[in-house]
């Protein structure tokens, strides 16, 4: 019932769109600086109100493709549509119609809680009364109403991804970009993060997720994209995929489907920070 | 309120907040402009009674180059908090929001107008109490808080465009070295008539000697020096050099 409340009837208007998909990607490519090919014309749709994977080996180019599905890469080529808007056309329109929770949880660390949230609502251009319901709902959802005027610096690793979480949704939005949520939380804080991911999809929400966790994707999951050197290899449901590539679990299917081990971490010399590659 | 002007306000509150918090990061700019001030002025008073140097105290001579200096090293901390946007994460947050990129550029200019205008008061309110007199009065303290905010928001951009195109905290950090020159390089401690002729023939082409010279003029002469002028063009030409150059950096980043 709560997240009712914060998505509820949406901020944004929402827009038809044929087939129900409120993300639809054809032929993205991105070729960054000095030739190297991150993403080579990827194609898929997200439905609206699905729970999306989108999984990989470190270097797949899953970071590229949600970097670009929010314009902070820009694409080499190729066609995104976000909830029937064609990206580069309607930016602004697409920002209001998403949420995204990056990798760096990037608090403003001499702001409180309930500060940082006043700030972004109105960056939004949401009526006050509006974004002062919202920040009171959205902090009983994350749990941190009793921190919300404690500077941000203050708060554990789990308070602060929870807090971005909430910060994503304070402008109600329709789709919600996750990239690696949980990384460096413990057991606890990871199992809260999914409580409130679950809860928020249950109401109707769009979640798009890229973990490394392979536990996590399929606990969460109703349908995922494995990734691998710049191209999908392979797509469906958590059963449907153990089902197709003879395997117990989904850490087998991505050995499988990649041929990579989890946390065969390497250095990419020719990866900059994607706020770098946005110049490009 | 229109969207622009309001993403400017709100942006602009956030940034000025961090001015003060922490309480002590305001200090530290004040130190080194108040201990040159005060060593300078006790002991090169000697300097005033040489052959060629102007009819005022060295005290007076050098008030003008404490205000300055404390602006000039503050300034530049812009670029330094930009970069620890970018590095956190907070800046692409920013990106993301149906914002006019141009608040943020603004808003940054704005913190350093309004920590400018806060510094300047103190400093001349220090100066003021150590004896030191405006001559051009009232209208001449604002005529010098005005040159100052053009200076600093200028200087400011320096900043924020390393910060813009290297993302590294340490570069952008050390172009505090380049205060040096450009405020030594000028005739901040010695009038030209007693520089040698290369030394002063640099000093022309630094434009920092003549903010200097005008807010001198503004606190020795009253209104009737030629470099007041001077000192709103060197100011305000360095601000639409490198305000221009900024927005370009932003443009490029975020394109």
């Amino acid at each position: 019932m709560m997240i009712e409340l914060i998505i509820g009837k949406s901020y944004n208007e929402p827009t038809a769109m044929s087939n129900d998909s409120i993300i639809s990607v054809k032929k993205l490519r991105k070729v960054y600086p000095g030739g190297t090919e991150a993403v080579r014309g990827i194609s898929f749709n997200v439905k609206r109100g699905e729970f999306f994977g989108f999984l990989g080996p470190n270097g797949a180019g899953k970071t590229t493709t949600i970097n670009m599905l929010v314009n902070l890469v820009k694409k080499t080529s190729g066609e995104i549509t976000i909830d029937g808007l064609k990206l580069e056309d309607h930016l602004d329109e697409v920002y209001k119609r998403v949420g995204f929770a990056m990798q760096e949880v990037g608090l403003d660390e001499v702001a409180t809680a309930r500060e940082m949230m006043q700030l972004h609502g109105r960056l939004y251009h949401m009526p006050p009364f509006e974004i002062d319901a919202q920040i009171a709902k959205l902090l009983k959802l994350v749990e941190l109403e009793k921190v919300a005027d404690k500077f941000t610096s203050t708060y554990s690793g789990g308070m602060r991804r929870r807090f971005d979480l909430a910060l994503s949704l304070i402008h109600k939005p329709k789709i919600l970009f996750l990239d690696e949520p949980t990384q460096g939380l413990d057991p606890h804080a990871r199992q809260l993060i999914w409580a409130h991911l679950r809860q928020l999809n249950k109401e109707g929400m769009t979640i798009f997720l890229t973990t490394h966790f392979m536990d996590e994707a399929e606990a969460l999951c109703d349908r995922i994209e494995i990734m691998d050197n710049g191209k999908i290899v392979t797509e469906g449901s958590p059963t449907e995929l153990m089902k197709k590539h003879n395997a117990k679990n989904m850490e087998e299917v991505f050995l499988k489907t990649t041929g990579s081990n989890l946390g065969d971490e390497e250095v990419n010399a020719n990866a900059p920070d994607p706020f770098t590659r946005a110049r490009s | 309120m229109n969207t622009f002007f309001s993403d400017w306000y709100y942006l602009s509150i956030r940034n000025i907040k961090l001015i003060w918090r922490p309480l002590l990061a305001l200090l530290p700019p004040f130190f080194m402009p108040i201990f040159f001030f005060a060593v300078n002025s006790l002991s090169l008073s000697a300097l005033a009674k040489v052959p060629g140097f102007p009819d005022v105290s060295y005290k007076d001579f050098i008030a003008p180059v404490a205000i300055f200096t404390a602006i000039f090293f503050s300034a530049g901390n812009a670029g330094i908090e930009l970069v620890q946007d970018i590095q956190s994460g907070y800046f692409k947050k920013l990106i993301i929001m149906p914002i006019n990129r141009l608040a943020i550029v603004l808003a940054k200019l704005t913190e350093i107008a309004v920590q400018s205008l806060g510094q300047g008061i103190i400093m001349l309110t220090l100066l003021l109490l150590w004896g030191v007199k405006i001559q051009s009065g009232f209208l001449g303290v604002l005529a010098i808080f005005a040159i100052l905010i053009i200076f600093a928001m200028a200087w400011s951009c320096i900043g924020m465009i390393s910060a813009l195109r290297t993302q590294n905290a340490r570069l952008v950090q050390s172009l505090f070295i380049l205060v040096f020159p450009l405020l030594y390089l000028t005739t901040s401690q010695t009038p030209r008539a007693l520089l040698p002729s290369t030394f002063a023939t640099i000093t022309d082409y630094n434009p920092v000697t003549h903010i200097i010279e005008g807010i001198r003029a503004l606190v020795l002469d009253g209104w009737g020096s030629p470099d007041i002028g001077y000192a709103f063009l060197a100011a305000g030409g360095m601000f639409v050099v490198f305000v221009t150059f900024t927005m370009l950096s932003f443009r490029k980043a975020l394109k």
